[in-house]
Protein backbone atom coordinates (compact mmCIF):
# COMPACT_ATOMS: atom_id res chain seq x y z
CA UNK A 1 0.00 0.00 0.00
CA UNK A 2 1.51 3.41 -1.10
CA UNK A 3 1.58 6.53 1.53
CA UNK A 4 -2.45 7.39 2.68
CA UNK A 5 -3.73 10.29 1.17
CA UNK A 6 -4.50 13.20 3.26
CA UNK A 7 -7.85 14.36 3.29
CA UNK A 8 -7.46 17.71 1.73
CA UNK A 9 -6.03 15.45 -1.05
CA UNK A 10 -8.87 12.93 -1.35
CA UNK A 11 -10.83 16.33 -1.29
CA UNK A 12 -9.38 16.99 -4.55
CA UNK A 13 -9.13 13.64 -5.95
CA UNK A 14 -12.92 13.22 -5.32
CA UNK A 15 -13.54 16.64 -6.56
CA UNK A 16 -11.88 15.98 -9.79
CA UNK A 17 -13.81 13.21 -10.06
CA UNK A 18 -16.98 14.53 -9.10
CA UNK A 19 -16.47 17.36 -11.74
CA UNK A 20 -15.56 14.53 -14.37
CA UNK A 21 -14.46 15.95 -17.80
CA UNK A 22 -14.90 19.43 -16.33
CA UNK A 23 -12.20 19.13 -13.79
CA UNK A 24 -9.97 22.52 -14.38
CA UNK A 25 -8.07 24.22 -11.27
CA UNK A 26 -10.67 26.53 -9.87
CA UNK A 27 -13.82 24.29 -10.83
CA UNK A 28 -11.86 21.92 -8.67
CA UNK A 29 -11.30 24.50 -6.06
CA UNK A 30 -14.79 25.43 -5.91
CA UNK A 31 -15.65 21.80 -5.76
CA UNK A 32 -13.34 21.03 -3.10
CA UNK A 33 -14.53 24.32 -1.05
CA UNK A 34 -18.12 22.28 -1.28
CA UNK A 35 -16.81 18.95 0.06
CA UNK A 36 -15.10 20.36 2.90
CA UNK A 37 -17.14 23.14 3.51
CA UNK A 38 -14.65 25.13 4.26
CA UNK A 39 -12.65 28.02 2.42
CA UNK A 40 -9.67 26.76 0.62
CA UNK A 41 -6.43 28.63 -0.90
CA UNK A 42 -5.85 28.85 -4.23
CA UNK A 43 -2.42 27.97 -3.61
CA UNK A 44 -2.90 25.05 -1.64
CA UNK A 45 -5.28 23.60 -4.30
CA UNK A 46 -2.45 24.40 -7.36
CA UNK A 47 -0.13 22.98 -4.95
CA UNK A 48 -2.15 19.80 -4.04
CA UNK A 49 -2.51 18.88 -8.19
CA UNK A 50 0.92 19.70 -9.00
CA UNK A 51 1.60 17.32 -6.42
CA UNK A 52 -0.87 14.09 -7.23
CA UNK A 53 0.47 14.79 -10.81
CA UNK A 54 3.86 14.31 -9.74
CA UNK A 55 2.62 11.06 -8.01
CA UNK A 56 1.26 9.41 -10.86
CA UNK A 57 -2.31 9.85 -9.17
CA UNK A 58 -4.00 12.41 -11.62
CA UNK A 59 -3.34 13.05 -15.20
CA UNK A 60 -3.32 16.50 -17.09
CA UNK A 61 -4.21 17.76 -20.62
CA UNK A 62 -4.44 21.15 -22.05
CA UNK A 63 -7.11 22.91 -23.65
CA UNK A 64 -7.07 25.99 -25.84
CA UNK A 65 -7.23 30.00 -23.87
CA UNK A 66 -10.50 31.69 -24.01
CA UNK A 67 -10.94 35.57 -24.72
CA UNK A 68 -11.59 35.96 -21.35
CA UNK A 69 -8.63 34.15 -19.78
CA UNK A 70 -6.56 36.18 -22.36
CA UNK A 71 -6.34 33.40 -24.54
CA UNK A 72 -4.15 31.75 -22.03
CA UNK A 73 -4.96 27.47 -21.76
CA UNK A 74 -6.35 25.75 -19.47
CA UNK A 75 -5.21 22.70 -17.78
CA UNK A 76 -8.04 19.93 -16.84
CA UNK A 77 -7.54 16.93 -14.76
CA UNK A 78 -8.49 13.62 -14.38
CA UNK A 79 -7.76 10.69 -11.62
CA UNK A 80 -5.34 8.20 -13.01
CA UNK A 81 -5.22 4.66 -11.87
CA UNK A 82 -3.17 4.87 -9.47
CA UNK A 83 -5.15 7.32 -7.65
CA UNK A 84 -8.35 5.60 -7.69
CA UNK A 85 -6.29 2.59 -6.11
CA UNK A 86 -5.04 5.19 -3.25
CA UNK A 87 -8.61 6.50 -2.86
CA UNK A 88 -9.32 3.18 -2.79
CA UNK A 89 -7.01 2.35 0.03
CA UNK A 90 -7.35 5.79 2.12
CA UNK A 91 -11.18 4.82 2.38
CA UNK A 92 -10.70 0.88 3.49
CA UNK A 93 -8.22 2.60 5.77
CA UNK A 94 -10.96 4.52 7.44
CA UNK A 95 -13.37 1.90 7.78
CA UNK A 96 -11.00 -0.51 9.05
CA UNK A 97 -10.07 2.32 11.76
CA UNK A 98 -13.77 3.05 12.50
CA UNK A 99 -14.72 -0.47 12.67
CA UNK A 100 -17.03 -0.64 15.91
CA UNK A 101 -16.49 2.14 17.15
CA UNK A 102 -19.35 4.73 18.28
CA UNK A 103 -18.23 7.40 19.92
CA UNK A 104 -19.73 8.34 23.64
CA UNK A 105 -21.99 11.30 22.36
CA UNK A 106 -23.03 8.52 19.76
CA UNK A 107 -23.94 5.60 22.73
CA UNK A 108 -25.52 8.66 24.27
CA UNK A 109 -28.35 9.07 22.08
CA UNK B 1 -22.27 46.56 -12.51
CA UNK B 2 -18.27 48.00 -13.74
CA UNK B 3 -18.13 49.51 -16.82
CA UNK B 4 -14.35 49.29 -16.80
CA UNK B 5 -11.79 47.26 -16.28
CA UNK B 6 -12.39 43.64 -16.74
CA UNK B 7 -9.16 41.93 -16.09
CA UNK B 8 -7.08 41.99 -12.94
CA UNK B 9 -4.30 44.90 -12.60
CA UNK B 10 -1.21 43.98 -14.73
CA UNK B 11 1.15 44.68 -12.23
CA UNK B 12 -0.51 42.09 -9.72
CA UNK B 13 -0.86 38.94 -12.75
CA UNK B 14 2.86 40.30 -13.43
CA UNK B 15 3.91 39.42 -9.62
CA UNK B 16 1.56 36.09 -9.61
CA UNK B 17 3.47 35.05 -12.99
CA UNK B 18 6.67 35.31 -10.79
CA UNK B 19 5.44 33.14 -8.08
CA UNK B 20 4.52 30.35 -10.58
CA UNK B 21 6.70 27.54 -12.36
CA UNK B 22 6.99 27.90 -15.84
CA UNK B 23 4.51 25.14 -16.14
CA UNK B 24 1.63 26.72 -14.34
CA UNK B 25 2.24 30.07 -15.34
CA UNK B 26 -0.38 30.37 -18.47
CA UNK B 27 -3.14 27.89 -16.52
CA UNK B 28 -3.08 29.59 -13.30
CA UNK B 29 -3.30 32.91 -14.20
CA UNK B 30 -6.07 31.99 -17.13
CA UNK B 31 -7.97 30.71 -14.01
CA UNK B 32 -7.72 33.21 -12.23
CA UNK B 33 -8.24 35.96 -14.71
CA UNK B 34 -11.46 33.85 -15.73
CA UNK B 35 -13.11 34.19 -12.22
CA UNK B 36 -12.28 37.54 -11.68
CA UNK B 37 -13.75 38.98 -14.85
CA UNK B 38 -16.89 36.07 -14.84
CA UNK B 39 -17.62 36.40 -11.39
CA UNK B 40 -15.77 38.19 -9.14
CA UNK B 41 -15.92 41.79 -9.88
CA UNK B 42 -19.64 41.16 -11.01
CA UNK B 43 -20.35 40.38 -7.87
CA UNK B 44 -18.19 42.32 -5.83
CA UNK B 45 -17.21 45.52 -7.90
CA UNK B 46 -13.26 46.71 -8.84
CA UNK B 47 -12.10 47.33 -5.30
CA UNK B 48 -13.04 44.36 -3.80
CA UNK B 49 -11.96 41.92 -6.92
CA UNK B 50 -8.83 43.58 -6.93
CA UNK B 51 -8.24 42.88 -3.31
CA UNK B 52 -9.71 39.34 -3.69
CA UNK B 53 -6.85 38.72 -6.23
CA UNK B 54 -3.82 39.91 -3.59
CA UNK B 55 -5.37 37.06 -1.43
CA UNK B 56 -5.07 34.61 -4.09
CA UNK B 57 -1.71 35.92 -4.96
CA UNK B 58 -0.47 35.54 -1.43
CA UNK B 59 -1.93 31.87 -0.79
CA UNK B 60 0.86 31.70 -3.45
CA UNK B 61 3.90 33.03 -1.68
CA UNK B 62 4.68 30.20 1.16
CA UNK B 63 5.16 27.51 -1.32
CA UNK B 64 6.99 29.47 -3.33
CA UNK B 65 9.88 30.71 -0.30
CA UNK B 66 9.75 26.69 0.26
CA UNK B 67 10.69 26.70 -3.59
CA UNK B 68 13.35 29.30 -3.50
CA UNK B 69 14.61 27.87 -0.07
CA UNK B 70 14.30 31.74 1.06
CA UNK B 71 12.06 30.83 4.16
CA UNK B 72 14.94 28.79 5.15
CA UNK B 73 17.73 31.36 4.62
CA UNK B 74 15.39 33.97 6.36
CA UNK B 75 14.85 32.20 8.95
CA UNK B 76 19.06 31.24 9.60
CA UNK B 77 19.87 34.75 9.23
CA UNK B 78 17.33 35.99 12.07
CA UNK B 79 17.95 33.41 14.49
CA UNK B 80 21.81 34.60 13.99
CA UNK B 81 20.83 37.78 14.59
CA UNK B 82 18.75 36.99 17.64
CA UNK B 83 21.08 34.86 18.69
CA UNK B 84 23.80 37.59 18.82
CA UNK B 85 21.17 40.24 20.31
CA UNK B 86 20.29 37.55 23.29
CA UNK B 87 23.84 36.83 24.05
CA UNK B 88 24.68 40.46 23.64
CA UNK B 89 22.01 41.71 26.49
CA UNK B 90 22.30 38.54 28.49
CA UNK B 91 26.17 40.13 28.87
CA UNK B 92 25.13 43.59 29.63
CA UNK B 93 22.86 43.02 31.79
CA UNK B 94 25.18 40.67 33.42
CA UNK B 95 27.83 43.82 33.80
CA UNK B 96 25.31 46.89 35.04
CA UNK B 97 23.01 44.80 36.73
CA UNK B 98 19.73 47.26 37.00
CA UNK B 99 17.17 46.49 39.16
CA UNK B 100 15.11 43.26 37.82
CA UNK B 101 18.24 42.17 35.52
CA UNK B 102 18.01 38.26 36.86
CA UNK B 103 14.59 38.06 34.98
CA UNK B 104 15.21 40.16 31.64
CA UNK B 105 19.05 37.12 31.79
CA UNK B 106 16.76 34.91 31.90
CA UNK B 107 14.34 36.07 28.65
CA UNK B 108 17.30 36.74 26.96
CA UNK B 109 18.85 33.19 27.40
CA UNK B 110 15.62 31.54 26.94
CA UNK B 111 15.43 33.55 23.12
CA UNK B 112 19.58 32.40 23.02
CA UNK B 113 19.06 28.99 23.67
CA UNK B 114 15.63 29.39 21.08
CA UNK B 115 17.83 30.78 17.90
CA UNK B 116 20.98 27.92 19.17
CA UNK B 117 18.72 25.19 18.96
CA UNK B 118 16.97 26.90 15.38
CA UNK B 119 20.63 27.48 13.58
CA UNK B 120 21.33 24.16 14.82
CA UNK B 121 18.50 21.79 13.70
CA UNK B 122 18.78 23.94 10.42
CA UNK B 123 22.29 22.43 10.31
CA UNK B 124 21.39 19.22 11.62
CA UNK B 125 18.29 18.92 9.14
CA UNK B 126 16.42 17.58 12.18
CA UNK B 127 14.39 20.75 12.97
CA UNK B 128 10.52 20.40 12.71
CA UNK B 129 10.54 16.79 14.04
CA UNK B 130 9.03 17.97 17.56
CA UNK B 131 5.83 19.69 17.22
CA UNK B 132 5.33 21.34 20.81
CA UNK B 133 8.11 22.31 20.67
CA UNK B 134 8.47 24.73 17.27
CA UNK B 135 4.96 25.89 18.60
CA UNK B 136 6.44 26.72 22.24
CA UNK B 137 9.37 28.23 20.62
CA UNK B 138 7.72 30.17 18.30
CA UNK B 139 4.80 31.53 20.53
CA UNK B 140 7.19 32.53 23.42
CA UNK B 141 9.37 34.29 20.15
CA UNK B 142 6.33 36.17 18.99
CA UNK B 143 5.10 37.33 22.42
CA UNK B 144 8.36 38.11 24.03
CA UNK B 145 8.99 40.63 20.93
CA UNK B 146 5.36 41.68 20.36
CA UNK B 147 5.68 42.57 24.54
CA UNK B 148 8.95 44.68 23.91
CA UNK B 149 7.90 46.23 20.68
CA UNK B 150 4.36 47.90 22.74
CA UNK B 151 6.34 48.52 25.87
CA UNK B 152 8.98 50.51 23.91
CA UNK B 153 6.35 52.19 21.98
CA UNK B 154 4.69 52.92 24.90
CA UNK B 155 8.12 54.01 27.05
CA UNK B 156 9.00 57.62 26.86
CA UNK B 157 12.62 57.18 25.61
CA UNK B 158 11.97 55.62 22.06
CA UNK B 159 14.86 53.08 21.26
CA UNK B 160 15.36 52.23 18.11
CA UNK B 161 17.80 48.70 18.81
CA UNK B 162 14.60 47.39 20.87
CA UNK B 163 12.39 47.70 18.13
CA UNK B 164 14.63 46.08 15.53
CA UNK B 165 15.40 42.98 17.41
CA UNK B 166 11.67 43.01 18.95
CA UNK B 167 10.46 42.65 15.05
CA UNK B 168 13.24 40.08 14.44
CA UNK B 169 11.97 38.14 17.19
CA UNK B 170 8.18 37.89 16.35
CA UNK B 171 9.58 37.71 12.61
CA UNK B 172 11.61 34.32 13.66
CA UNK B 173 8.66 33.37 15.66
CA UNK B 174 6.45 33.53 12.27
CA UNK B 175 8.94 31.94 10.17
CA UNK B 176 9.10 28.68 12.74
CA UNK B 177 5.09 28.27 12.42
CA UNK B 178 5.00 29.10 8.80
CA UNK B 179 7.91 26.41 8.34
CA UNK B 180 5.33 23.39 9.00
CA UNK B 181 2.57 24.88 7.01
CA UNK B 182 4.90 24.76 4.15
CA UNK B 183 6.20 21.89 4.01
CA UNK B 184 2.86 19.80 5.28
Amino acid sequence: MADLLGTFEQAVLLAILHLETEAYGRAVLHQAQEMLKRNVSAGSVYTTLDRLEARGLVSSRLAEGTPVRGGRARRYYSVAGKGIEALSDARSALTAIWAGVQLPSEVQL
Amino acid sequence: MSTGRQSPPRWAEALLERLLAARERDTVVGDLREEYAESVVVQRGRLLADLWYLRQIWSFVPRRLVQKRIEGKMRQAISFFTFACACWLATMEMVLRHPGYGLRIGVALCIALISLATIIGRLAHVEGRSEVWRWAGAILLIGIGGQAFLRNVRAAHFEGFVVVISVALVVQGVLMLMSRRMTA
